[in-house]
């Protein structure tokens, strides 16, 4: 049985795991607010940038829970570990279970787990609510093996296999497919809807940022589904409105 | 299985006995491969001009085969004779046990369920082999942004064939040999409740190995292991190897599932409570329960596909009326679920593992089944979080990402109870041990990773990207994978009697675990930048992830490699092992290395449960006053210690 | 696995069992070296066997042959003069002509691309596109590739006549040029090439008919890979028509890499 000095001498300090789980937390929430939107890239819509906040969020969130686990971990690697050998030649505390603990256990978790909700539900609102905007820029996406293409129904049916959005004008696209699950995913922007054969699926965006983006598929398609990309380019309205004319479309 | 003595001289059975003494996995072979041939030379006369002829003909070549190696190895044998009023004699149902048949009995249709577990494990590594040489082929094509390794549509079909093996590998993993070798010892009885199924199980699977290698004989399978229709419904005749390879699954897990279930609901040793039941044996039955309800969504998705294929039906074809979604709907319905048939088990063996190596009770045992059970019942609610992109049903997001994220709860239930195990214990940093370390550090990964994926609008940016990819790797191969690894560790000494030795399992566990947080790092990273998965080439911006994660995949792999080399030399002369090596006080700790046929010379009475770890060991009271034996029991109840050492 | 029996002398020796599990002086070179030798042997072999399977792969499904484009003196186009390069290739009705071998491979009745399915032309170049379509076709589903897209003045030249599209039904294939515009000048190419009636008699001295002849111009940028499709569903008999010769290389699909 165990003895009572062993006993005592082999009490957890919560002061060390205290430092620890510390330690680990600074560093895990460095890691967040710093690495997962960087490798996101620059946003080019609010609603990437949204998904980019959720990230950030969502990691600082996650840092002191993953510390304390692995902090306990490591704690117990230093503090508990039996250096015989061999098999202990005595067994641990007996403990089966603490009622407090578990219920605390459950209740944050449970907690945290309606932040995650209604963090979650927040942004779909907005983003929803985006979407309902008044004169949008209506693109009708085409994904055929395996090549994407645009029309715009409102400017004369101008078709093109490169995207061209006017700066700060919500868009709509009516995506669609000609024969299997494809997936536009315009990258920089954070949308991304299934092209599916027989109907049209919809997704919206606003881009906010000038430059050229990428348009990819991410639903594997076939032979050539990694081929299956294009160029989103966001110009000026004016720039916009020229190119619209000069593929014999208008304004 | 304790049969009665038969009264009569046993006589040379006619045809019965005679016959299923010859049959064994060539015969099963020859057999499959004859009635194959019949099957494919009718079919091609009769179908091949036809609509979807070649697809038709393929199926019932696959059909043909897989029946005629059931009936070579014996699978009908049991029935036909019942049929035939024949009962079996008392010789061959020992001979179907694998007495005194040395290492053929493992190349039969045995029904003893330790023969099954160990058929189980070397299917099971067979199929890691193939799964993993493949990955290295993808990894390798992928090492640079256009290396021109393998073309588009080989690495297309490398990665369906991947992720399907893999698929197949990591549900069987756990349930299958120690689910099979272990559990039955560790409730106290002597075989399962159906032994004939069990083989049954077991061989299926094998028969539908070749079946799903052949798809790289016939134009590989296009989908991804994921097999969506409509591309499923234009694929080569690959597909069909796809189609009856579930099939077949199906119908094995589905009798696995049966099985298990029975034997743990009726089988279990006197005294052994619901409150005694170890932990494992909860999870096993928890995985199988789960695969009950779901694989058959996915068999369904089969026969509908090929209904598509070979008959010109529209299931999935919207032009003719059909619809994608219901091919997704019937996939994801099996789909999540299915990644908890592979996780419970593999998280229940460790911890079952981790209070040995703690010397401690289990944390809070109640808490543990909860979150099992809360985690089944969640699983079969969130399957369209798979489909948040898809267009479906846009105003159910909300809703399933409700309950995706609830899983979070029952799951870090999980994380307690091995955290207070090891609280205070003492620790023995054995393999075992250190695979529930591995799984603590890669799981907390792979379920925040989750968490991300559970939210609508991030979801958007990152689902079909590699970050998918690298957060079900790390739950199901850093936490799933792992633990069925310290499974292995910690029962080899039981299923082979002798010891895992240390020093290549060491060296293996530190290249797996650390390549594998290099290579899924990376691959979290070039998912982030925005790499769709599935890609044969990708843009030169995902060129440092992609490398970085293909060196980590080396490392894996020769990690890999050294824990086969120390799983064979052990195995064949490893230092023979003590009936108890680790101090563990469940039953299977209690019978002899080898373990005998019938496991327990006597049937065990349990009067504790195998958690008492630093408790006072009670002096048993009187035996019980003249209660019957139940079925099952042994020729007489003796009280039975607590398997174990003395503490 | 044949064990000896020795359950009893087992439990006895346990204790010594016990203490040999962890740090242990084996006390022998002999295990040592064991261990070593045979932990290479595995990971060598199963390096060889992954090596094995990469050659075996590598060469798996392979499209052999490259069709380049003759360079034949400068062009005066719109960017200034360029080298002028020439691309013949052909479309077929099966593939008794083509990549597949006199007996038309293993799938004899599937349309095909020829002479090759990889193609390759000089970068910073005009290049003269010809292509001889002998097979017969239907309605397009979409379209959008019933319209010449990315040629120079956006015109094609089909039997002498110029046109800057094909009547939508009367298809027999695309040729679309494409590919992922990033870390490469982007690349977009579809020319619809029109079909033989169903009834035309075949040719004297051919087995098929007399082909519509396709001319057309691109422009070519800076160096890439790209690859080219039809997008046409000639694919009879798969779903979409997508499948089958569609969807599989070195028939109406390959890599066009300006280099």
């Amino acid at each position: 049985m165990l003895s009572a000095t062993s006993e005592r001498s082999r009490r957890p300090e919560f002061r060390q795991i205290f430092w620890l789980w510390l330690g680990m937390t600074v560093l895990l929430v460095l890691f967040s607010l710093w690495v997962p939107a960087r490798l996101m890239g620059p946003p080019a819509s609010q609603t990437m940038r949204d998904v980019e906040e959720t990230m950030t969020v969502f990691s600082v969130a996650a840092s002191p829970v993953a510390a304390l686990v692995w902090s306990v971990a490591a704690y117990s690697l230093l503090r508990w570990r039996d250096r015989s050998g061999g098999q202990p030649a005595e067994d641990g505390v007996p403990l089966r279970g603490n009622s407090v603990v578990t219920l605390s256990w459950v209740t944050v978790s449970s907690l945290l787990c309606v932040f995650l909700l209604i963090w979650g539900l927040a942004e779909m609102t907005t983003t929803n609510a985006s979407a309902e905007a008044t004169n949008p820029l209506v693109v009708d996406v085409t994904g055929q093996q395996w090549v994407w293409t645009f029309t715009y129904p409102d400017q004369g049916n101008v078709e093109s296999d490169q995207l061209y959005l006017p700066l700060n004008r919500p868009v709509v696209f009516r995506v669609t497919s000609e024969d299997v699950i494809h997936s536009f995913w315009v990258v920089q922007m954070g949308i991304k809807v299934d092209a599916n054969p027989g109907t049209v699926t919809k997704t919206s965006v606003r881009p906010d940022k000038l430059g050229v983006f990428d348009v990819r598929c991410a639903e594997l398609c076939g032979l050539r589904h990694a081929d299956m990309e294009t160029s989103a380019h966001v110009v000026s309205p004016a720039d916009f409105n020229g190119w619209i004319t000069q593929n014999g479309g208008h304004v | 299985m304790t049969a009665a003595v038969v009264d009569h001289p046993v006589e040379h059975s006619s045809g019965g006995g005679g016959l299923m003494r010859r049959l064994n996995a060539a015969t099963a072979v020859l057999a499959g491969g004859v009635l194959a041939l019949i099957g494919w030379f009718v079919s091609h006369v009769t179908l091949q001009d036809g609509d979807h002829g070649s697809n038709q003909v393929v199926l019932i070549t696959m059909a043909c085969w897989a029946l005629g190696f059931m009936i070579g190895i014996g699978a009908f044998n049991g029935p036909i004779n019942w049929l035939l009023g024949r009962d079996q004699e008392h010789a061959d149902e020992l001979f179907l046990a694998g007495k005194d048949q040395g290492v053929r009995r493992y190349f039969r249709f045995t029904t003893d369920h330790k023969v099954v577990g160990i058929q189980y494990l070397i299917v099971t590594m067979t199929l890691f082999a193939v799964g993993g040489t493949l990955a290295m082929m993808i990894r390798t094509n992928l090492i640079t942004p256009k290396s021109h390794f393998l073309n588009a549509q080989t690495y297309n079909a490398v990665v369906g064939l991947h992720g399907l093996i893999m698929i197949i590998a990591t549900i069987i993993m756990v349930t299958g040999p120690f689910g099979n070798f272990i559990m039955p010892i560790m409730i106290g009885a002597r075989d399962m409740a159906f032994p004939r199924l069990n083989a049954l199980s077991l061989w299926l699977i094998v028969s539908a190995i070749p079946v799903l290698l052949s798809a790289a004989f016939l134009g590989g399978i296009p989908t991804g292991w994921v097999g969506y229709a409509p591309l499923a419904d234009q694929a080569p005749p690959g597909m069909e190897a796809y189609a009856v390879t579930i099939i077949i699954f199906a119908m094995s897990s589905a009798v696995a599932g049966a099985n298990i279930t029975t034997t743990v609901l009726t089988m279990r040793a006197r005294g052994m409570s619901w409150n005694r039941t170890p932990i494992f044996v909860y999870g096993t039955v928890a995985s199988v329960g789960l695969a009950i309800p779901a694989f058959p969504m996915f068999m369904a998705s089969q026969v509908l596909l090929e209904v598509d294929r070979t008959q010109g039906g529209n299931f999935y074809v919207a032009s003719g009326g059909g619809s994608p979604w219901l091919y997704a709907n019937l996939f994801w319905l099996m789909g999540h679920p299915e990644v908890y048939v592979i996780l419970i088990p593999a998280l229940a063996a460790l911890m079952e593992l981790t209070p040995v190596f703690a010397r401690k009770p289990l944390f809070s045992f109640n808490a543990a089944i909860v979150a099992i059970a809360g985690i089944v019942g969640l699983s079969v609610m969130v399957w369209a979080h798979h489909m948040y992109a898809s267009g479906w049903a846009p105003d159910l997001n909300g809703p399933f990402m409700l309950t995706t994220e609830m899983i979070s709860v029952p799951t870090g239930l999980l994380f307690l109870v091995i955290l207070g195990t090891i609280w205070r214990g003492r620790l023995w940093t054995t393999l075992p041990m250190m695979a529930t370390y591995a799984m603590l550090w890669n799981f907390i990964i792979g379920g925040v990773t989750g968490i991300y994926l559970s939210d609508v609008p991030a979801d958007y940016a990152l689902h079909g990207s590699m970050f998918v990819t690298a957060h079900f790797h790390y739950t199901l191969m850093g936490a799933g994978l792992t633990g069925a690894i310290g499974a292995l560790c910690y029962w080899f000494p039981k299923m082979t009697g002798r010891m895992l030795s240390r020093g290549p399992a060491l060296i293996s566990f530190w290249l797996v675990q650390i390549g594998f947080n290099i290579t899924f790092l990376g691959m979290f990273a070039v998912g982030l930048a925005g790499q769709p998965r599935r890609v044969v080439t990708y843009a030169h911006l995902f060129a440092t992830g992609n490398f970085v994660s293909t060196i980590g995949a080396y490392l894996i792999g020769i990690g890999m490699l050294f824990l086969l080399y120390g799983v064979i030399s052990s195995w064949r002369h490893g230092e023979l092992a003590p009936t108890n090596p680790w101090g563990a006080k469940s039953l299977e700790w209690t019978v002899p290395n080898p373990v005998p046929l019938e496991n327990f010379e006597v049937l065990p009475v349990v009067t504790a449960d195998v958690y008492g770890f630093g408790e006072p060991v009670s002096v048993p009271e009187e035996l019980p006053a003249t209660e019957p034996a139940t079925v099952g029991a042994g020729d007489s109840t003796v009280l039975a210690a607590p398997a174990g050492t003395e503490s | 696995m044949i064990m000896k029996d020795s359950a009893a002398t087992l439990d006895n020796e346990w204790r010594c069992a016990q203490s040999s599990i962890g740090h242990v002086d084996y006390g022998g070179g002999v295990i040592v070296r064991r261990v070593l030798l045979g932990g290479a042997a595995v990971v060598l072999g199963g390096v060889a066997v992954v090596a094995l399977t990469g050659t075996i792969l590598n060469r798996a499904g392979a499209t052999p042959g490259t069709l380049r484009a003759t360079v034949n003196g400068t062009a005066q186009t719109s960017q200034g003069v360029l080298p002028h390069a020439f691309l013949d290739l052909a479309t077929y009705p099966d593939s008794m002509a083509g990549p597949h071998g006199s007996s038309g491979g293993a799938h004899p009745d599937w349309v095909t691309y020829g002479p090759v399915s990889n193609f390759s032309v000089p970068a910073h170049s005009l290049v003269t596109i010809t292509i001889k379509q002998y097979d017969s076709g239907e309605k397009i589903t979409n379209p959008y590739f019933a319209k010449v897209h990315g040629t120079v003045g956006g015109t094609v030249t089909v039997d002498g006549k110029t046109e800057t599209q094909t009547d939508p039904d009367l298809i027999g294939h695309t040729f679309t040029i494409h590919g992922a515009p990033t870390n490469q000048d982007p690349l977009f190419v579809s020319v619809p090439l029109p079909a033989v009636a169903d009834d035309a008699p075949t040719a004297p001295g051919s087995d098929y008919p007399a082909p519509h002849v396709v001319t057309f111009d691109i422009i070519t940028g800076g160096p890439g890979e790209y690859i080219w499709n039809c997008e046409y569903p000639c694919g009879d008999g798969y779903y979409a028509k997508f499948g089958g010769p569609m969807a599989t290389q070195g028939y109406m699909s390959g890599t066009f890499n300006v280099v």
